[in-house]
Formats: structure tokens, sequence, C-alpha cells
């Protein structure tokens, strides 16, 4: 008999994606709103693949650091957008991971057959971001408004001091932990021994192949010029050893031997990202390309705070667990996108991958996952290049090695590995 | 042993100045008196307060530390008075053991009772032992042992050896800092009433022979059960022992370990690595 307890699934398909170029916080998107970003973006995809005043499935984005005033920032940006304003949309938060995210929720309702198309985007800028009054004056303004009479408002305002005028600036630190993210992945570089010449070798790589990329105009239909960028400004074609050898480490201070410079780790970006998923059908019904499919999708968390794993190592646990399930080795892949968060990060990932002690003792594995072959790894550049608006890290990647894969061919596989805050990674299989 | 019913809890502003100005001529034994406070509400405000100043989550359940709130005030009153040998301005706190019998939630009316006992001897000087025990509905659900150190007392002949030490394993990884503001005293006083100069202000401390003010201990070790939200048995017992002072600011570290079904843990200068707070946190 049948099994009819499992609904018939599809495969989403990936048609294409937009994204504005990255800019370096406080550069050329200082002035630029997470929604202003988002709804430019959304546009730009709108343009490129007819959408306009079209009703799709679902809009599905993000931003990781938000103002309170964007509770519903991309159903806004949908509203400020050329699509018809009937398109449903909602938010998602997963620190580095929204992007991706948000493109598996997108893909896996097209799958169950619910939605037929659907955008996934995110966005984040760290130039415009969210400003708090510290939580005592927080708490003097909000007694303020709930007071009813002159006499309780001034009783509320004699509470203010001067110390508490100071805002609260966003800081990329832990909450739990209160180290930088930066000073994290320091840790977990200083345990799997990774050198400052291998990840200062990795960022060269990263600027050379997206640099390469954008001359020989890979990045032409993935990229939208935004406020008078029309490349990534973090970018720097000419980038050397030498010159990056002569950067001080930024994180894990206080250590001697420490590694972890600006050259070899990313910058706060501004930036947006999006990536336009169907069904085969409805992409055929509107003449519009099919790139890949998005096959499957993984999820994993670490306990960073007293579990001793490192923040960034997720992805790590997260992959075994989806190769398994698709019958897959770590080598069956085409190019693989190890999100740079780091250099050190994703050389410890791959580490981690190869080291038969740590498969067998953490991930359960009689061997090894293995070595991945360099060339075929971040090959038109990564976010060491690009730079990483955190939210938009996603979108980027799976537009890109979409692109990647339909240029390969039929049956060609990339791999995406993204590792985010709070000891969280997603991993994702995407196949043309 | 005689038990003194309060209706309400003394003011520890009140307490310290009288301890002050009878600080002279202490001696003898230990008062056999006991105080104690029957039925007493905690107030969901002051709960919110502490949770927020402590770095603790807020719910339903008292944290392990806070019951200290409500029994320490009496604990003043019993140090406070002429009849306790010990003078209370300079006496030090050194180590402090909770065991949470049961979970405790804040709607529960407590009864509480404090004692003095043990009066030790140590190198430095006389250690007491500030005893707590807290029920409701006649079951005890909480109790308490602080030591404190009087530097320079005797204690009476044939005392025993105090015991203050509690030992931890190498505690190597750190998982937290924490950047200590300089006002971390006076807010945790406005919560917990502990106005002992010597946490209100440098100059104040000074007075008292510490060249900055210092952090409350039991602020620290509320700090550390904040840390560990989540990954805490409903019964258990949290004893740290506090070694140097907590100078204010600061940044520290904190150090955990996993024994035993609990955890060891360390607070230490981020600098200098000098210790402030050493325990263990244990399943009852």
């Amino acid at each position: 008999m049948a099994d009819t307890s499992k609904p018939a699934t599809r495969k989403a398909a990936i048609v294409g994606g937009n994204r504005i170029p990255f800019a370096r916080s406080n550069s050329a998107y200082a002035q630029a709103s997470n929604q202003d970003m988002l709804t430019a973006t959304i546009d730009g995809l709108v343009a490129r693949f007819g959408l306009q005043d079209k009703q799709l499935g679902e809009v599905v984005a993000g931003a990781v650091l938000k103002h309170a005033r964007d509770f519903n920032l991309t159903r806004e940006s949908v509203l400020g957008s050329k699509l018809s304003a009937t398109t449903p949309a909602y938010d998602v938060q997963q620190a580095c991971g929204t992007g991706l995210e948000a493109a598996i929720l997108v893909a896996n309702k097209i799958a169950l057959g619910q939605i037929e198309s659907g955008i996934a985007g995110g966005v984040d800028t760290t130039s415009d971001a969210p400003l708090a009054v510290s939580d005592d004056l927080r708490r003097v303004l909000i007694s303020l408004n709930n007071a009813k009479t002159v006499q309780d408002r001034l009783k509320a305002l004699a509470k203010i001091r001067p110390g508490m005028i100071a805002p609260e600036i966003p800081r990329n630190a832990e909450p739990r932990t209160g180290l930088a993210m930066g000073d994290h992945a320091a840790i977990t570089a200083k345990e799997w021994e990774i050198g400052r010449e291998e990840q200062d070798e990795l960022a060269v790589r990263s600027h050379h192949n997206m640099a390469a990329a954008y001359d020989r105009g890979f990045f032409d239909d993935l990229v939208t010029p935004f406020l008078g960028l029309s490349r990534d400004n973090n970018l720097r074609p000419d980038s050397s050893l030498e010159k990056l050898s002569t950067l001080k480490p930024v994180f894990g201070k206080g250590d001697p031997a420490a590694t972890m410079t600006a050259g070899n780790s990313t910058p706060l970006t501004d930036g947006a990202s999006t990536v336009l998923l169907a069904s085969d059908e409805w992409a055929a019904e509107n003449g519009l390309p099919v790139l890949a499919h998005l096959v499957d999708a993984q999820t994993a968390a670490v306990d960073y705070v007293h579990g001793g794993e490192g923040l960034l190592m997720a992805p790590v646990y997260a992959m075994p667990v989806m190769l398994a399930r698709n019958g897959l080795t770590l080598q069956d892949f085409d190019y693989y996108e190890i999100h740079e968060a780091f250099a050190s990060t994703v050389l410890a990932t791959m580490k981690a991958w190869e080291d038969p002690a740590f498969c067998k003792g953490k991930l359960g594995l009689d061997s090894p996952l293995g070595p991945i072959d360099r060339s075929k790894l971040n090959v038109n550049g990564s976010s060491l290049a690009a730079g990483h608006p955190f939210a938009a890290t996603g979108g980027r990647i799976v537009a890109q090695l979409a692109k990647m894969l339909h240029e390969k061919g039929p049956g060609s596989r990339g791999l995406i590995s993204i590792c985010a805050a709070g000891g969280q990674g997603v991993v994702a299989i995407l196949e043309s | 042993m005689a038990v003194t019913v309060l209706d309400q809890a003394p003011n520890l502003g009140q307490l310290y100045a009288k301890a002050a100005v009878t600080a002279r001529g202490r001696g003898g034994d230990l008062p056999d008196t006991r105080l104690a406070r029957h039925g007493v509400q905690v107030d969901p405000a002051h709960l919110a307060a502490y949770a927020r100043v402590c770095g603790m989550p807020l719910s339903d359940v008292l944290p392990a530390t806070y019951p200290h709130m409500l029994t320490f005030p009496l604990q003043m009153a019993l140090m406070s008075d002429r009849s306790f040998p010990l003078a209370l301005p300079g006496l030090v706190h050194v180590r402090n053991r909770i065991e949470v019998l049961r979970a405790v939630r804040a709607h529960e009316p407590l009864d509480l009772e404090v004692w003095a006992e043990n009066l030790a001897a140590h190198r430095s000087g006389a250690v007491v032992d500030l005893r707590a025990t807290v029920s409701a509905g006649g079951e005890e659900v909480w109790r308490s042992t602080s030591s404190y150190l009087a530097r320079g007392a005797t204690a009476p002949d044939g005392a025993p050896q105090a015991d203050v030490e509690v030992s931890v394993g190498g505690l190597e990884r750190v998982v937290a800092t924490w950047r200590v503001p300089d006002d971390a005293g006076r807010r945790y006083a406005k919560v917990s009433g502990d106005v002992n100069p010597i946490h209100l202000s440098g100059l104040t401390a000074k007075a008292f022979g510490f060249k900055r003010a210092i952090a409350h201990g039991m602020w620290v070790k509320a700090r550390v059960l904040g840390a560990l939200a989540g990954r805490l048995p409903d019964a258990v017992t949290v004893d740290v022992r506090f070694t140097k002072p907590l100078f204010l600011p600061s940044t520290v570290t904190l150090a955990t370990e996993q024994h035993d079904g609990g955890w060891d843990v360390a607070v230490r200068n981020e600098k200098s690595g000098t210790e402030h707070v050493v325990g263990t946190v244990r399943p009852l």
C-alpha cells in the first residue's frame, strides 16, 4: 500500500538572484536604511525577471541588526517595491544564517506545494544601526509615558541622571560570553592550530577570485548598482600576502601568537541580497530559467558557552547529518561555498572534517568526512572579499552558486556552509 | 534557645550605624538567640529588580540566592546587637553555602529563621557562621551558611579550626567576560539593602582600608548562577569561597567545568588572574 502520510514533494528551483554591491560600514550606504536597501534589491530582482505587479507566493527576508520600527521590515519593503501589494511577506532572523534559512523556508513551501514562487532575502546595515537608550533611561521614559498626572510626570523626569543619556551601541559580541565573535573565532583558530599564513592565503585568494569573476562579467546578472556603487567596495583586486602580512592581529589580543587580522576577517558591511525561487512549472509558465534546485538543508547548534565547542563550529555538525540523508560524501560536489566569516573559520571547519578523532568523538563517524578539493572552494570569492552584511550573505551565496552550477551543467552539485552567532550553523545542497 | 519573631524586615542602614557606634568592647560567646519572620511574601517588583541587577532570568521560581535577600537583614540584626561578640565593621564574607532543597515559587509564604553558630579559630582571626533556614508550609525548602571572618579577633579557648576553603578543578575554560562597572556596588546595594560602605564608593571604601570600592560577593555569586541559568538542578547546593576582593570597576572572567552532574566555577580578574570567587554547584 502506498504511504499516504507523507505529502508528495518537489524540489524548489532557483531562478536567479539579485543583490546590491556590498559596502563597508559608514561608506557608500551610510545614509541608507535596511528598508531602503531591501526594497532596492527586490526591485532589481523584479526588473531582472519581469515581476512587475506580479503577486508572488511569499517574500521571506530578515535583518540581524533591526530597528524596533522595522518589525515588519520585509512586508514594508514589498509594499514599497514594484511587486504586487498583495504579495505576503514575513521576517526571519537566524543571525548570519538568516539569508540561507529564508531560502530554505521559501523552498520548503514550494516543495510542499503551498506556494509556486517566492523571494528569499536578507539585509543588514551596520551604519544605520539601531541605537538603544540605556536600560535605566528606558525605564524612566516608560514610567514617564505611563504617568497620568503632571506631578507623576515630574517625579519620573526627576529620576533621569546624566549618566543615563549615553546610548547603547550594538556590539558584535555574544550576549552570554561578552566576547566579540572574532575573539571566539580566535579561540577556535588556536585550538585547531590554524596559522597566520594559511589564513592570509585564503583571504588573498578570495579577493583575487572575486575580482576575476567581476572582470569576466560573472556578476553582471547577479548585482545591480546602488547609490553609486557597482562593485563591492571591500574588494581589493591587488591584495597580496605581502600586504596582508603587515597587519597586526585584532582578535585574540594579548596572545603573542594571535593570527586574526582585519585582512583575514570580514569587516562590518552594509548590503542586501535576494533570490527568486519557484516550482519548475511556474518558472516555465513565466519563461524563466531554472539555474539549480535546492535539494536539502540542515541546521545544527553547539554549546559554545559551557560545552567547550567553538562558537562557529555548528556547520561542522550539520554537514554529516545532511550528507547521510542524501547518500552523499563530502567529495561528491563540484563547488563548495564555505562562508568566510573569518579565514580561520573556513580552515578550522575543513580541518575538523579531516580529523579522524574529532569525526569519531564529536560527530560519531567511523571515518572522517575527509578533505575538500581546494580548487573547488569559493571559486568566485566569498565574504572576505565581498564583505558580510550578516543577513545578506546567504542570498549572495545561493544565487552565486546556483549560477555556477548552471554554467557547469546538469547534474553538477554544490554545497553551502554558513556559521552563525549563537553557536548555530546552516548547510544546504544545490544541484543543477 | 530563644526565638524572637519580627513582624518586618529590619532597616539595614540603621543597623550598620548602630553596629558602628557599638563596635568597641565586644567579646565572649555567641548569643543564644534566633531571629525569625513568619509568612513573608516576596515582592514581585523587588524580585524583578534583583533579577535585573544580577543578570538572572525573571521567573516564578526564586533564584537560589534570592532567599538570602530575606534572611540577610535578620542576620544583620543579630550581628549588630550588643550581645554579638564580633564587631560588624570589618567583618569579611569569606564563604557562602546555599542549599535549595526544592524549587521555591515566588508566591509561597515563607518562614525565615536565622542564628549564629560555630565561632572558630582562623589564622588571621575568628570565623563565625551565620545560618539561615527558610520553610514553606512547615517544610524546610532552603538553607544557607554565611561564614564571616573578623580579622584580629580571637575565638574562645578550645574553639575548632575554621573551614572556609572550597576546592575546585583547574578551571581553564573561560566561558564569559564581564565588565563590572564602578556603580555595580551601588546598584546591588539598592536592591539588597546591603549598604556596607565598602561597596558604595571609593571614598567610603578607603575609610575601611580598601583602595577602591569592592563588589558584593553575593552579587558575584548570583551573576555566576545567572550564567548557568537553565543548567541548574532544582535541588542544588551552591558553595562558594570569596577569595580576593573584586575592585570596581574591573573586567573579570567566568570559568566553568562540569563535575558530578554540576559545575565548578571561578571568577577571576581578566588581566591579573586574581581569583575573586571559586565555587561548586552540585545537585542535592
